[in-house]
Formats: C-alpha cells, structure tokens, sequence
C-alpha cells in the first residue's frame, strides 16, 4: 500500500475527494451569500435554512408527488427561489435604510422558523434521498475509486459557480447589478427598475442555496437541520475570503473544502475546528480577508434614537433598588427555580449588552464565554473540589481569558463580520466542548456539587442559594450599571457612534473595544459560572449557537442600548419557555417569530418604547422639544 | 528656517487608490503659528492630503514630520495626543450623546480620566465645569441637553469646532469647516476659527475663497494630487495657471467659492 506522509494514499485521496465535495457546497453557499451581500448589504442568515428547504422540498417532490431528481434540480430552486421573492418584497425591502446588523437579525429568525417548522412536521432525524440511476456506480481511476454522483456534484458545482461569475462579472444584466450596488438612484434614471432587481438579485441567491441543497440530498441525510452547522463554516468562509469578490468566494469555498479534507487525513482531531483556526489566522495577518471585502457602508446609523439623552443617575439608583427588593421578595409569590435561572440569564443579557448596546459590536457568540465558564466552574467544583465562590471565579476568569483571545482578533472587524467572527468562535469553541475530555460531550458535565459557600454556608439550602444568586445578579448588574455611567461607558458609546472622530480626540479606540468585550465575556462567564453551581449540571447547549441567539432575542426584545431592558427581554423569554415547554419545537418558531417582529415594528424593544413613549409625553407637556430647528 | 520650525512637515508623500495617485510626491511645510489653506478644484487631493497629514490615512511613499520628528508610523490617536487635531468634511459629532457629553468626551483623556471604569463623569466637576465655559463660548447652552444628532446643520458644526478646540490642540486642522453652511452660519463661524487660530497652527482645506482669503496667511493650490502653486491669496490669486486650473477657465471664477 502506497504511503504519503504516514497517510495511506487511498485515505489521502478519499478525504481529499470529500474535501474537494465540501468544498463545492462552501463555494456555491458562500457565493450566493456574496452575492446578497453586494447587491443588498444584507448577511442572509437564513442562507442554511434555504439549502435545507432546497434538499427537504426534493424530498418532498419524491415522496409525495413521485417527482424525481432532475425535475426537482430544476423545481426545487424556483419554489425556495420563489419564497425568497416574497421574503424580500414584504420584509427585507423595509430594512435597506436600517444598519446591516437588522437584516442579519432578522433572517437569523427566518431560520430559525424554517427549522422549527420542519423539524415539527418531519421530526429533527435525516431522510435518505436515492442516488438517481443514472449516477449511480462509478469509475476506478486506477488510484482511487470515484463514485458517479461525487463527480457529478463536483461537476454540476463548478459549473454554477463559474456561470454565476460570468453572469455578474461579463454581462451587461451584471454591469447594470453592480453599477446598482454603486448607485442605486442613478441606475434607476436608466430605466432600469432597481427595486425589482434587488428583489431577484435576492431569489436567485437564495434558488442558488435551494440547488445547493438538491445536490446534496443524495450525499447527507435530508433533514430541517442539515443547514444550521453548514452556515457557520460557510460564514467562516467568508470572513476568510472577505466575500469582496465573486471569484475570491468560489476561490476560497474551494480551498477550505481542500484544507478540511487534507487535515482529515493528517490530523483529523482538528478537522471540525481547522476552519476556524484559519479564519483566525486571515484576521491575525490580514483582516479584510484573502481576497478584500468590500467595505460596509458607513453605518446608516441606528434609526431608532432615544430621544432623552443620558440616563439620570440618581433614578438609576431608584429602579436598581426597586428591582433588588422586588426580586428578593418575589420567591415568597414565584417559583425560585424560575426566578434564579431568569436572573442568571438576566446578566447574561446585560454582559451582551453592554457590548452590543453600549458598544454596537454585535457578538453572534456569547454562549462560548457562559458555556466555556460553567465547564471549567463545574471542573473546578467537582473534580478539584473548589469552594463555589472559588469555582464560579475560576470560570469567570476562564470567560475573561477567552475574551481576550477571541476580543482580540475579533475586534478588527466591526459590524456583520464582527457578528459572523464571534458566531464561528462559538462554533470552534463548541466543537472543543464536544471532544474535550472533561466536558462530558453529549451527556454534559453532571453532578457539579454546590458545596459550602467560603465552606461555610451550605448552598444545598434552598435560602442560601437564592441568596447567592440574586447577590451574584445585583452585583454584576450593578457593576455594569456603574460601568454604562462612566467615563469609560461615555467613550464607548462615543466610539460606537463614530469610531474615527473618537480616534481623531486622541482615543485608542481598539484598546477600548478589547476591554468592553472582555468585561462583557467575563460577566458572561459570571453568569455561566454560577448557573453551574444552581443547576448543577453544564451541557453543550450553554455552548450551542442556539444559545447566543437566546441572549441576542432577550436583549433585542427587552431593548438593547437600554440599563434594564436586557433583564424585562430575559424573563420574557424564560418564562416563555417555562410556560409554552409543552408546545416542543413550536418554541423556536415563535423566537423567531419574535426576531422578525422586533426587527421590523419594534425596534426599540419593551423598554425602550417605554423610555420613548415617557419621552414624547414629557416634550409635549413640558419645554418645547429641543429636536426642533432653533435659530 | 530650522525643521522644527515647522509644526507638521511633508517629504515626497504619496497615497495611491489601486493604481491612481491622489496625491504624488508632495512637498509641504506648515510653519508654526501660521494660518494656512489648502485650495483646489474636486478631486485635487486636498481632502487625502489632510487625511494623509493627520494619519487618517496611512500614505503609500514618503514621510511626515510633527515638529522636526519622523510621525510616519503612528496611528491618529496618537497624532491627537501630541497636539495634532482634525475635523472632519462631514460633520463628525456623536449624534447619540447629548451636546453636554460630546464635549465632557473629548475632555476626559486631557483630564486623565477616559480610563476610569466605574466613576461617574458627573462627579468630575473640573470636566463638567470645562464643559459648561465651552458651551457658554460657543453659544450651545441652550442646546445642552439636546441629542447632537438632531442638532440644526449649522449647530452641529460648532459643536464640532468646539469639541475639536476643547483639547487645545497646539495644531488644528479643519477640513472644508464652510461646507454646506449658510451666509450668517459662514460669517460666525470664520469668527470662530480667526479666534481658534490665535496661538496655533492652523490648517484648512476650504473652497469658499472668501473665507480662504480673509482667514489664511498662505495658501497652497493643489491639482491632479500636486502641489501648483504656493504664496499669499494676492501672489497666488494673481496666477492664470492657477486660475485656469482651478475654475476650468480663465478669469472670473476664483473670486467667489
């Protein structure tokens, strides 16, 4: 048997041919996505969703209407295609004016309805998907065997990528596309109805995710979750290529397919996370991505200003008390289960916040610094037999450490890429939760002991513990409080508004940037650390991505840029999950039903329309607004 | 004169934008304590220059020198905290914070305190009182609690220029301070920078010629990424190259912006 670098060459050049398969649906996904994003400054969460409507709605056509795969080649596309037209007419086109984070956002809910949707009507296992005849069998290449279908995939792939590049880049419906993405308005004195372009521009892409997903029913299992993992390697993908151009994506979807395959075959430990080790690697040396990105249009400032400019210290103080009472007397009216594991994901909120409020950077990852901190505070408490307020330090120090890193490279890109970079983090970090010995994989890190407080106070008693936690949530909650007024809170709100002037005043702003997202991950990890100690059990759903777009709902709900909203959002949505447990995956379908409703009507969040609707009756009785024009 | 004679110096500097220069190989010298404009029609490489000047750009060829010493390779941060600051064309403000905060902003890092985490910046009386003496200076009390953000245009440009003196800067570079101001906002505002000018280095890109030739002591006219001509409004104003290359043809033009 023919060796290559200790390798048998068969297993090289088998992994190499699955690379180079992966790689194909990297290009054809992240090309799409390119071509979103540079004609509608829009990052289609929803990218995964609809390759998985692609492959499920092929199923369908089989098992239902006994339509076959070449029918559905061309069907399945036009149908997704079709629900992306209507997806852009009715939500997307009132987003074009709003900061690019919204339609993020707002796909990000798209996906999550299509998942759950499907994952209700079809259960959440895969479906097999026949080869067709025709490319059934394959052919012995003298070095390895090379199944029909693969090729064909390969094939069929190349050739859409290439076809799709032609069309933009050579022709002139692709001149009037780009000259579009230029200058809309001048495009539009042409002739040419801009509108209606972007609105197929958006179907073609999301066809093109639909065909992906039909190319790869027969090689995965069919099923509503088949593109969730996908999309963050293929944002990983992109943040790598730096989605500036259509080659550089095709280039690059390629390429990392390649890098995958080849690490499978010399070192598969680090095959899942390889991906993220590169991306990390292009931020480190070159930040706008291999092959430059287009640069993001100067953000089109938050529309939704509150109108009454800087919280009044002295009623912060009013509300914090108020709150404090009410929530160490509420166990007496509610069930103190709910009310700690509320509170607990009430600071993760206000952690996120103060990054993504204070700061606007976005973080698509936050569930790796709670996760991360329950692991390493349940290793500490159980294994080495750590006091818990030694335990839930050492996890918080743990999420901190991680902040650095991550915030650290993180940091270089700011808006969607900076959510996609935290997003794929996540990813890698959930990946080493999967494998790491310690962590307990699929079944968690169980029977972390609450043990005694200073080793004193017995935290088995009911009492204490409330007390621990609801003293855990005032003090990080205060903290942050404290941190929002500061001088330090005033340049990062100043920053986030507009980085350069800061700059331009003698400001460092990275150096800002770095420590706001260490706090926020370390106090993440405050949180995490001591849901460790209550529920006494760390599973990789506090690492799951599901997670992050929790802390991002219950913020964005409760009202992101706001002191108390992130804790209204959080036990909104853990009572929400409380009360509705019965209705199963339907829950996820309402979250992002929620994320779509927020995003368009209600932007501000609970609190927020309340600090708005208190403002505008203030300025209608009292002094004339200063809004007005006052010469 | 002596290098350090000169507040920020140019050698040779160069930007290029994928293979087209908007600024080649430019020689430029800002003496210190002098009032200088740059001039030039669109696309001139007034605006790169500045940036270039101020480290907002980082230039592809040549050297900047602050005060006889090589600043090349600093960042603007840093140009800001030795002294050197700018505004910019498009009104730069911090629309989410009130007129209060934007200049307590700028005031912290002078005061020492744009570290501090967990006090509260309405306990720091000698940055609220700083604060308080700007706005009386620039007219903004009335204003004070307003979002800069829904300022009126002409109001968001003094808040700017106040925010930018609030750090007393040894050099001030004002990039187009006219642009899309009205008459009255115009003549206030020329007060303003005369005033601000007393003392400092002063840097302007304007193209108002009005303002140019009642404010600058020299003028610099730049063309197609280089420097055309240099000297007093009259020397300068009185040059048909000068004339021809800014207004396309010969004569009338220049007069007015």
């Amino acid at each position: 048997m023919t060796m290559i670098f200790g390798v048998p060459a068969a297993v090289l050049y088998g992994q190499l041919l699955l690379g180079l398969i992966n790689g194909s649906f990297y290009a054809m996904l992240s090309l799409g996505l390119a071509v979103i994003f540079g004609m509608m400054n829009i990052v289609n969460f929803a990218h995964g969703a609809q390759y998985m409507l692609g492959a499920m709605t092929a199923w369908l056509l089989l098992n239902f209407l006994g339509i076959g795969y070449w029918w559905s080649l061309l069907l399945a596309p036009l149908i997704v295609g079709a629900s992306g037209l209507v997806i852009e007419r009715f939500l997307l086109r009132r987003l074009y004016k709003l900061d690019h984070l919204y339609g993020m956002l707002l796909t990000f809910g798209l996906a999550l309805m299509f998942q759950g949707i499907f994952t209700n009507a079809f259960g959440s296992s895969g479906q097999p998907y026949k080869i067709p005849p025709l490319l059934s069998g394959g052919s012995n290449l003298g070095f390895m065997f090379l199944p029909n279908y693969r090729a064909w995939v390969i094939v069929a792939s190349l050739t859409v990528c290439l076809t799709t590049w032609y069309v933009i880049e050579r022709t002139k419906l692709g001149a009037y596309l780009r000259a579009a993405t230029e200058n809309p308005m001048l495009v539009q004195t042409f002739g040419i109805r801009v509108p209606r372009m972007i609105m197929l521009t958006y179907g073609a892409g999301v066809a093109l995710a639909a065909l992906a997903g039909v190319l790869a029913a027969p090689i995965y299992q069919v099923g509503p979750t088949m593109g969730v993992d996908l999309i963050i390697v293929v944002f990983a993908v992109v943040v790598i290529g730096g989605m500036g151009s259509i080659m550089g994506s095709i280039v690059t979807g390629f390429m990392v397919g390649l890098i995958e395959g080849l690490t499978k075959a010399f070192y598969p430990e680090l095959s899942s996370t390889i991906v993220f080790v590169l991306m990390a690697v292009v931020l480190l040396l070159r930040p706008a991505g291999l092959f430059g990105s287009k640069p993001e249009p100067a953000g089109a400032a938050h529309q939704e200003k509150l109108e009454i400019a800087g919280p009044n210290p002295r009623r912060q103080m009013i509300a914090f008390a108020a709150m404090a009472a009410l929530f160490a007397l509420a166990p007496l009216v509610v069930y103190p289960g709910f009310m700690m594991k509320a509170m607990l994901f009430a600071l993760f909120a206000c952690a996120f916040n103060l990054l993504a409020g204070y700061g606007k950077l976005v973080s698509f990852g936050h569930s790796m610094f709670l996760g991360t901190a329950g692991y390493v505070c349940g290793h500490a408490a159980k294994v080495w037999g750590f006091t818990p307020e030694l335990a839930v330090l050492a996890g918080t120090a743990a999420a901190a450490l991680l902040g650095v890193a991550s915030g650290w490279l993180a940091i270089r890109r700011s808006g969607i890429y900076f959510a996609m970079v935290t997003l794929a983090f996540a990813q890698m970090i959930y990946f080493v939760a999967l494998q790491a010995p310690f962590t307990g994989g699929e079944d968690g890190l169980q029977g972390v002991p609450r043990g005694h407080l200073f080793g004193v106070i017995d935290l088995a008693d009911p009492v204490n513990l409330y007390g621990f936690v609801l003293a855990i949530f005032l003090g990080g909650f205060f903290l942050i409080m404290r941190l929002v007024g500061s001088p330090f809170g005033l340049v990062l709100k100043g920053l986030s508004d507009h980085e350069p002037r800061a700059q331009s005043l003698g400001l460092d702003t990275a150096r800002y940037k770095l420590v706001a997202f260490t706090l926020s991950a370390a106090l993440a990890g405050l949180a995490g650390s001591t849901k460790a100690i209550t529920s006494q059990i760390v599973t990789l759903s506090d690492v799951h991505w599901s997670m992050s777009g929790e802390v991002l709902l219950m913020t964005f709900l409760g009202g992101v840029g706001t002191l108390f909203g992130p804790v209204v959002g959080a036990f909104v949505v853990v009572a929400m999950q409380n009360y509705l447990a019965s209705l199963g995956q339907w829950v996820i379908v309402i979250h992002g039903a929620i994320f779509v409703l927020c995003v368009l009507a209600f932007r501000r969040g609970i609190v927020g329309e309340l600090i708005a609707f208190a403002g505008r009756r203030t300025n209608r009785g009292g002094a004339p607004a200063h809004s007005g024009p006052g010469h | 004169m002596n290098n350090a004679d000169y507040a920020l110096e140019a050698k040779g500097l160069s930007r290029e934008f994928g293979g087209f220069f908007a600024v080649r190989s430019v020689d430029f010298r800002l003496a210190r304590g002098s009032i200088h404009a740059v001039i030039g029609p669109n696309g001139a490489g007034k605006t790169t220059l500045f940036n270039l000047l101020t480290k907002y750009l980082a230039p592809s060829a040549g050297a900047i020198l602050h005060d006889g010493e090589d600043v090349t390779p600093l960042a603007m941060a840093q140009m800001a905290q030795r002294g050197v600051v700018r505004s910019f064309q498009i009104s730069a403000v911090f629309s989410g914070l009130s007129v209060r905060q934007n200049l307590e902003l700028a005031l912290l890092r002078p005061a020492g305190i744009a570290w501090n985490l967990l006090g509260l910046v309405s306990r720091r009386p000698e940055v609220a009182e700083r604060a308080n003496a700007l706005m009386h200076q620039f007219g903004l009390v009335e204003y004070a609690d307003a979002l800069a953000g829904n300022l009126p245009y002409g109001r968001k440009r003094v808040l700017e220029l106040a925010t930018t003196l609030s750090l007393e800067p040894k050099v001030l570079l004002l990039d187009e301070p006219m642009a899309g101001l009205g008459r009255e906002d115009i003549g206030r505002i020329t007060d303003l920078i005369r005033a601000a000018g007393k003392g400092r280095t002063l840097l302007l890109v304007e193209h108002n010629m009005k303002v140019v030739a009642e404010l600058a002591e020299r003028i610099t006219v730049m063309v197609r990424g280089e420097i055309l001509a240099e000297g007093s409004y009259q020397e300068v104003s009185s040059r048909s190259d000068v004339m021809a290359a800014y207004t396309g043809q010969t004569g009338a033009g220049a007069a007015h912006g």
